[in-house]
């Protein structure tokens, strides 16, 4: 069966850019102007957003900051290799269809009762109502639940790269259409339509196909400013000196040549653990002994070890130019 | 359609942004959502739906911000005339009642306008001013704006000029000429010549000042246009030239291919592997084990009363090709080598199990080197540590065998390049026969022309009997051939 309901949108909270930037910044995640751009077209346009990027820099963190900003539930889904529609979209019942046939088979007696010869009594059972395949045994998995949860839902499909090629072909109906196909029942339509985000670390090129459906937004590593801002909206209790200064740390280690650079995730990690061992200020010592929160490669913390002296003082001074720019 | 975006996005897929027409569409929904009216709002609503990788992003801004830049022209001279200009068109206003007194030093208007708007009002010469705003009323709309130094206006005509001409459909680089002639045409020169020539033929040192500064800003115009169809060339035409040249190079010789065009040799050699892999991406098999699939089986046992017989199951092995490639570096196939090495580095990024070799004297693994690095660094590393001393081949395959051999299995496809001129030394044959018996598929490329293979110390007959397959390859057609072909043949 299918479900026709008009399609309407999730929610009106989003009708301004600047209201979701200011409504997500009270969430504590802070944007730019892109993400909160793309927020509002994902909404607007109702197409899904595909957002790619480097690890760690609050790629699930923005899909979890707009279902707390709709008030929606999130529904996710955590790709992998050999992913299938059994584990993302729907899977029957069994064992209530073997019981189900199993009272069939008893009540057989009662239904063919009177019946004569084998044509009326199979018209017979093709009058019984067959519900062998029907609602009634599905059991939802997370892309049907996004699809029928009765006010909407932001469907969170996370690190599609690491499924399979064949399960992104097998999005595709979901993404254009929001709807699905179950081969025994037919076509199911979203009530309404969930906003959806799917993120990608790149360890494969996605499709065309997929792209073509999605709008695409690429979260790079923040700038110092807005880097500081996330720490303070993170981590308030870090005093401003040291903030910038262990943000300037950071925007220097990217520049560096390494084989994972540390991202946003790891600068709010960095910040707890010097806020923990009550640091007033970066100094080359206590920078070593954490350097682990940040480096997380021997190869690194060693290539980083050498030079952090300079690293260090680089970052004091960088520390102190944009000093109350926030 | 919307002229504006439409060209726009073909100035992005002149940059080499693919957009497709789905893209299109949205990209209309997107402008018809936020509008013309905020740029900044424009240029990231749209980065969402056109470009698509981070890669595309980066061309994105750039041509955005060339494309909806506001046209500004130079300012050079127009801004003293400008003033002038203004001060020429205030101050008979202020001298109706004032200035009148200064009537009979007319002829003072031959010094410059900005010297006299300099003195102000009440100066003599202001009657010369008055004359000249006269003249002025008669002279054309373009002169008129190059006169009183409309820069805005002498941007919209010609814009509207280049409209008007066609100017987006620019195709090669010697239609400039044609197009900045026909744009002038268009904008008015004619009126604009006949002006000066008009006035030179007065007796009026006024006019003749006029016309010295219409020729001025003639100068100024044809070379304002000229900036104008250059930059409308870069973003709407070159597509055409450059996949002229791209389809030049991939039948040109590897070995004569120029250092300035390594890279876009690169990008193509990039986007052939990715093509082919999209093609032959992995394939699967289903096996008689795992886990059970109750689906499947529900379904296949409904005749039998529900009662599992005939059982399903779920498991799926997914099958790669596993290439193995042996790359000569020594002098006499570096310039090839260093191609071939460029490709295999491009392979390794599409492919997940690529092991890479290199040798001249001696043989080493690459494998890391190659994932761990970009090409550049990856080729001149390789080069370095393995492109040394003369080529023995003998000696190669067996290090081989110790770092490799093992590996090599029924789904190995094994890739050697090289001319196999040995020195006269030991080919190492035998070792050829061990790999050949082993791997799946041996594939053999040689860089040199079949009729020289086995002439002098090249012992290409003695290792011909242990591959499946021998090639001639310098060129990238050679190239994307085999490529092809491993990967439908590792399967």
């Amino acid at each position: 069966m299918t479900l026709v309901k008009p399609i309407k949108s999730a929610a009106g909270k989003i009708d301004s850019i600047e209201s979701i930037r200011a409504g997500f910044e009270t969430l504590g995640y802070i944007t730019n102007p892109q993400i909160a751009t793309s927020i509002y077209l994902a909404q607007n346009l109702e197409k899904p957003l595909l957002v790619e990027g480097p690890p760690g820099v609050g790629k699930t963190e923005l899909a979890i900051a707009t279902a707390k900003y709709l008030g929606l539930p999130l529904v996710r889904l955590q790709c992998y290799e050999g992913l299938d529609e059994s584990k993302a979209l729907y899977e029957w019942k069994y064992g209530k269809q073997l019981l189900y046939t199993q009272i069939l088979r008893e009540t057989l007696g009662e239904v063919l009762q009177g019946a004569k010869g084998l044509p009326e009594s199979m018209k017979r059972l093709h009058q019984f109502s067959d519900v062998f395949f029907s609602e009634q045994f599905l059991e939802e998995r997370p892309l049907m639940k996004a699809m029928r949860a009765p006010a909407g839902a932001v469907l969170l499909i996370d690190e599609l790269d690491k499924a399979d090629q064949e399960f992104e072909s097998f999005l595709l109906e979901l993404l254009s259409e929001y709807q699905i196909s179950i081969p025994e029942i037919g076509t199911l339509k979203a009530t309404i339509k969930p906003i959806v985000f799917l993120t990608s670390n790149n360890t494969r090129e996605l499709s065309d196909a997929l792209k073509r459906r999605c709008l695409h937004l690429y979260i790079p590593f923040p700038d110092a400013e807005l880097e500081r801002k996330i720490i303070a909206a993170r981590v308030p209790d870090v005093s401003v000196k040291l903030r910038n200064e262990l943000v300037a740390f950071i925007q220097g280690l990217r520049g560096l040549d390494l084989k994972k650079l540390p991202a946003v995730s790891e600068t709010i990690d960095w910040a707890r653990t010097l806020l923990l061992l009550h640091a007033n200020t970066l100094d080359a010592e206590m920078v070593r002994t954490t350097l682990n929160v940040i480096l997380k490669f021997q190869d690194d913390i060693e290539a980083v070890g050498a030079q952090l002296t300079t690293l260090t003082d680089e970052a004091l001074k960088a520390a102190e130019r944009p000093s109350g720019s926030l | 359609m919307d002229q504006t975006l439409g060209d726009f996005i073909k100035a992005l897929r002149n940059a080499d942004v693919r957009v497709s027409s789905t893209e299109v569409v949205d990209a209309h929904d997107v402008v018809d959502l936020v509008g013309y009216t905020d740029r900044e709002m424009l240029k990231n609503a749209l980065a969402l739906v056109l470009p698509k990788t981070a890669d595309e992003k980066g061309i994105y801004d750039y041509t955005f911000d060339r494309f909806f830049k506001f046209d500004e022209l130079d300012e050079m001279e127009m801004a003293d005339r400008n003033d002038a200009a203004g001060e020429a068109s205030i101050v008979p206003q202020q001298d109706d009642t004032a200035g009148q007194q200064g009537q009979g030093q007319g002829e003072g208007g031959g010094k410059g306008c900005a010297q006299r708007g300099a003195e102000g009002e009440g100066a003599p010469d202001i009657t010369g001013a008055v004359q000249q705003a006269e003249i002025r009323e008669k002279l054309s709309a373009l002169s008129q704006m190059v006169l009183s130094g409309d820069r805005a206006g002498i941007a919209v005509a010609m814009a509207e000029a280049g409209e008007a001409v066609g100017l987006r459909n620019i195709h090669i680089f010697t239609q400039k000429g044609l197009y900045s002639r026909r744009i002038l045409e268009h904008m008015g020169l004619k009126a604009l010549n006949n002006d000066i020539t008009e006035l030179r033929k007065r007796d009026s040192a006024d006019a003749h000042e006029l016309a010295e500064r219409l020729r001025k800003g003639r100068e100024y115009l044809l070379s304002q246009v000229r900036d104008y169809v250059e930059s409308q060339f870069l973003l709407h035409a070159d597509v055409d030239g450059s996949h002229l040249r791209e389809d030049i190079l991939s039948k040109s010789r590897l070995t004569n291919i120029e250092r300035r065009d390594y890279r876009m040799v690169q990008e193509m050699v990039r986007k052939m592997a990715k093509r082919l892999i999209a093609i032959h991406s992995r394939r699967r098999k289903v096996y008689d084990r795992g886990a059970l699939d109750i689906r499947k089986t529900m379904a296949k046992n409904h005749a039998y009363d529900g009662v599992p017989f005939d059982i399903r199951w779920k498991s799926v092995k997914i099958d790669r090709p596993k290439v193995v490639a042996i790359c000569d570096v020594s002098g006499s196939v570096a310039k090839v080598a260093h191609f071939m090495l460029m490709f295999l580095y491009s392979l390794n990024e599409v492919m997940p199990k690529v092991r890479s070799f290199a040798f001249s004297g001696r043989m080493g693994e690459v494998t890391d080197l190659f994932r761990d690095s970009d090409v550049e660094t990856a080729m001149s590393k390789t080069l370095a540590e393995w492109g040394q001393g003369s080529t023995d081949y003998g000696r190669s395959l067996q290090d081989f065998a110790e770092l490799a051999l093992n590996d090599i299995d029924s789904r190995t496809t094994v890739i050697i390049l090289g001319d196999a001129r040995s020195n006269y030394g030991d080919p190492g044959s035998e070792i050829m026969k061990k790999i050949h018996d082993r791997a799946k598929w041996v594939m053999w490329l040689n860089p040199e022309e079949k009729n020289t293979w086995n002439y002098a110390d090249s012992v290409m007959r003695k290792f011909q009997p242990y591959c499946h397959q021998v090639q001639v390859c310098n060129s990238l057609t050679h190239l994307e051939r085999i490529v092809s072909m491993v990967l439908r043949s590792a399967t």
